[in-house]
């Protein structure tokens, strides 16, 4: 028997669906895809809301007439500047007088893990659990072990609730359930580290077009998330302002000859800004312009340094840092962010078997959001359904779910 | 580097200057430590009719500056010396001694205040001289430095002046510190730097003075002035450009269109009200200027009100300078395509040019060249009209505005903006 299952990223610069069939419960075969340019958002956040939803039903659509069938339920991508994380944690004591762990002792963990509620106005979005604690050893499963204490930690991501509730509003638009929102960091790290790096400890850094979203894992579990709200489209904007062009021109340039550190060859080399011969048309420095790219690139990974601080550390970091997403296909990003980081850096690759045109680092997230949903992050002895999110189930009144 | 600030007032020979007919009164005045020094900076030469007046309450900055007129008050809280970069206190003080400071104001008509915001005097008595002379029915223009980026709280503080200032300014152009680094050649230094500040300032009050003070090819008189600055006061814009050679009209609006001073974060793409102000030598044509002033009115979407002037100075021989000054209304843009430029109706009224004006710097495929004025202004008047000749559509369409414009908050990390270019923040220069 198999089943279809959707995935949406609202990405700054496009909107992406993808439309998966899970046939006996495991293999998953992508049977529809769609990319929609999206102009309603800036820095991952929705400015202008009718746009967005324009190209996202507009991906949807194609991506179900792709695969011939119609989609129920989506995984869908959550980013955003809004977005923070930080760890909950909650235990009980085994209630049963032999001893042994029951489903419930886990289920009244989680339920005090979970009872801290966001300030107002915010919401959560995604709780990762990390490896159950028996009395203070990781157990995958303790249901049935005997023991006296168990205790859940969750890193728990919460975010601004407008700007979460329009992102499933644009799902919910188009007839669509919101069968788990998942933090975009954590679905392109499902992607392009596998169990063995999280184990060995990586940072995934996905350069999204309006944001760059991080994940970092150590012995195979969620060490930190964040984002940080610079992205592709900065580079765009400070080539705009300083050669002095309009934005369409300077993507263009930064796409065709952008690289992240100037070499000898630039020195005398000229660039035109529209190249077709256009009165008006006149040359830029190439050298000029990698220095432009240079400066933004720097300083965000100085950012990300600072924002993990003592995290990022090269013996808990075996498998080091991958970088995706669509910035990251600037060329030299990788020497240039091992050089501020100070920790070996490498272009994240995909698991063999996509197809090359999915195998994209601006698709890490949107692939990643079909692998993480297929996965079962619930309890053990918890049923897996959808809309299990707190977040879903809070606002499943006023959205109608 | 090294341009003389002179030549910008050195333009016409004295026989035309013709200020007494005006009546006019202008005045240059620099509030607090960075004021002084623009002021100092400035020369008046053949310019005499302007005014100049420190204000300050550090005695020994006001002792040594070279100003003819000085003014210090604070002198009971703070024994002569400065206020340690307390705005608040800058400003009490100068609320104290408001009467003195109106004394200077009186009978003057156009106030230049030249003062850096990020100082205690500069930030906190500025907006108060500028209140103070509104009150009194003058036009005021503001050049104000700003501090680095990187000077954090300094930085902070100084934008609040800023919005503060423009209240009561007329027009306020900001000197961000950032961008003086984009100035001048690669290898300039920063005392090269800061001198173009001064430059800056010097360009602006030349332009503004020269067109209402000097007799040119093309004049404009101080009331119409008043009346389009009148009541604006929100983002500006400022920049220069220059040319030189048979083209250098079109060399020097080329050379505006990418004036670092033009693009810089908060800096206004369009404006409502604008000034446009060409120097030339001899061969400075009528359709050569018609040409250029209808692109730069275009490039910066502006509306009825522009203000041109065009003057000769022989001495510039082929070199053609532009100086624009732009201000964009608080108030809603209001929709003015169809109305012919003012400008061309003051091309009209302005003299006749001389006969040695003949166009060298004719502009091909202008369609202004061989009709009559009249002919012409109609013409433009219609929206969308003479397109073709527009080779600069890449420099002017709506996403002008900055990319990051249209978010209404600030993407702030640790004090600093992170829209804002990363090089203008860590002063890498770029040259192109």
């Amino acid at each position: 028997m198999s089943k279809i299952i959707g995935a949406v990223e609202i990405g700054t610069s496009c909107a992406k669906a993808l439309v998966g069939e899970v046939t006996e419960g495991k293999s998953l075969n992508i049977v529809g895809k769609s990319v929609r340019k999206n102009e309603g958002m800036r820095k991952g956040e929705i400015v202008d809301f009718r746009k967005v939803a324009s190209s996202v039903h507009a991906a949807l659509e194609e991506a179900e007439k792709m695969s011939g069938t119609t989609v129920d339920s989506v995984y869908l991508a959550q980013t955003g500047a809004h977005i923070k994380g930080s760890f909950l944690r909650g235990s009980a004591n085994v209630a049963s007088p032999d001893g042994r762990v029951s489903v419930d002792d886990l289920q009244t963990a989680a339920n005090e893990a979970k009872r801290k509620q966001p300030a107002s106005g915010r919401s959560y979005v995604h709780h990762v659990r990390m490896p159950i604690q028996l009395d203070g050893r990781s157990v995958e499963d303790p249901v049935g072990m005997i023991g006296k204490k168990v205790e859940l930690i969750y890193w728990s991501i919460e975010g601004d609730e407008s700007a979460i509730r329009m992102n499933l509003d644009l799902a919910h638009n188009y007839g669509l359930e919101v069968a788990d929102l998942i933090l975009s960091s954590i679905a392109s790290s499902t992607m392009v580290a596998g169990p063995d790096l999280r184990r060995a400890g990586v940072l995934v850094i996905d350069l999204g077009a309006g944001v760059t979203d991080l994940a970092l894992y150590r012995n195979g579990n969620v060490a930190y998330t964040g984002v940080i709200p610079v992205g592709g489209d900065h580079l765009t904007g400070d080539l705009s302002m300083g050669l002095r062009v309009l934005e369409p021109y300077a993507e263009e340039l930064k796409i065709e000859y952008g690289k992240s550190q100037s070499d000898p060859s630039d020195a005398d080399q000229q660039l035109w800004i529209i190249g077709n011969k256009t009165i008006g048309d006149r040359k830029v420095p190439r050298k000029t312009m990698t220095d432009i790219i240079h400066v933004r690139i720097v300083e965000l990974f100085e950012i990300i340094s600072k924002e993990l601080g003592d995290l990022l550390d090269t013996s808990e970091l075996g498998a080091g840092v991958l970088l995706t997403g669509g910035a990251s296909r600037l060329p030299g990003i990788e020497q240039l962010a091992s050089k501020v980081l100070g920790v070996p850096v490498t272009k994240a690759s995909f698991p063999s078997g996509l197809g090359n045109e999915l195998a994209q680092p601006e698709n890490s997230t949107v692939l990643g959001l079909l692998h993480y949903g297929l996965e079962d992050h619930g309890l053990p002895g918890e049923q897996h359904k959808p809309a299990s999110s707190g977040f879903i189930k809070k606002l499943g009144g006023l959205i109608g779910i | 580097m090294n341009t003389n600030q002179e030549t910008f007032f050195e333009t016409t020979d004295d026989s035309s200057l013709n200020n007494n007919s005006f009546g006019i009164r202008a005045k240059v005045i620099g509030v607090g430590g960075a004021g002084i020094s623009l002021v100092d900076g400035l020369r008046f030469d053949n310019f005499d009719f302007v005014d100049n007046l420190i204000i300050d309450v550090d005695m020994k900055a006001v002792a040594d500056s070279l100003a003819s007129h000085k003014l210090t008050f604070g002198r009971r809280h703070t024994r002569g010396m400065g206020t340690g970069g307390d705005v608040n206190l800058g400003k009490r003080l100068a609320e104290e001694e408001k009467d003195k400071i109106r004394k200077e104001l009186e009978g003057v008509d156009l106030i230049f205040l030249l003062a850096g915001l990020g100082g205690g005097v500069g930030g906190g008595a500025a907006p108060v001289v500028a209140r103070l002379a509104r009150e009194h029915g003058a036009l005021v223009f503001a050049f104000t430095p700003l501090p680095f980026s990187w000077e954090k709280a300094r930085h902070a503080q100084a934008e609040e002046c800023l919005s503060e200032l423009r209240k009561h300014a007329n027009a306020v152009i900001p000197l961000p510190n950032d961008s003086l680094l984009q100035m001048g050649g690669e290898d300039s230094t920063a005392l090269e730097c800061f001198a173009e500040a001064g430059r800056n300032v010097s360009r602006g009050i030349a332009a503004i003075c020269n067109i209402v003070f000097k007799k040119g090819m093309i004049d404009v008189d101080f009331s119409y002035l008043r009346k389009v600055f009148s009541g604006r006061g929100g983002r500006t814009l400022f920049g220069y450009g220059k040319g030189s050679g048979p083209e250098g009209l079109r060399e020097a609006l080329r050379d505006l269109l990418v004036c670092p001073m033009l693009h810089m974060p908060d800096v206004s793409k369009a404006a409502d009200v604008l000034l446009i102000f060409v120097q030339g030598g001899t061969s400075l044509s009528m359709s050569g200027l018609q040409a250029v002033s209808k692109e730069i009115r275009d490039s910066f979407k502006a509306g009825e009100d522009v203000v041109f002037g065009a003057h000769v100075d022989e001495n510039l021989g082929e070199e053609v300078k532009i100086t624009i000054l732009g201000v964009t209304s608080l108030d809603p843009l209001v929709p003015t395509a169809d109305v012919a430029p003012v400008a061309q109706q003051v091309l009209e009224l302005g003299k006749q040019p001389k006969q040695s004006h003949r166009s060298k710097l004719e502009i091909t495929g202008t369609k202004t060249e061989k009709t009559s004025s009249i002919a012409t202004r109609k013409k433009r008047g219609k929206k969308g009209d003479n397109k073709e000749q527009n080779t600069f559509f890449f420099m002017e369409e709506e996403n002008q505005r900055g990319i990051f414009d249209d978010l209404p908050s600030r993407n702030m990390y640790e004090g600093e903006d992170l829209d804002v270019p990363s090089y203008l923040r860590r002063g890498v220069k770029i040259v192109i």
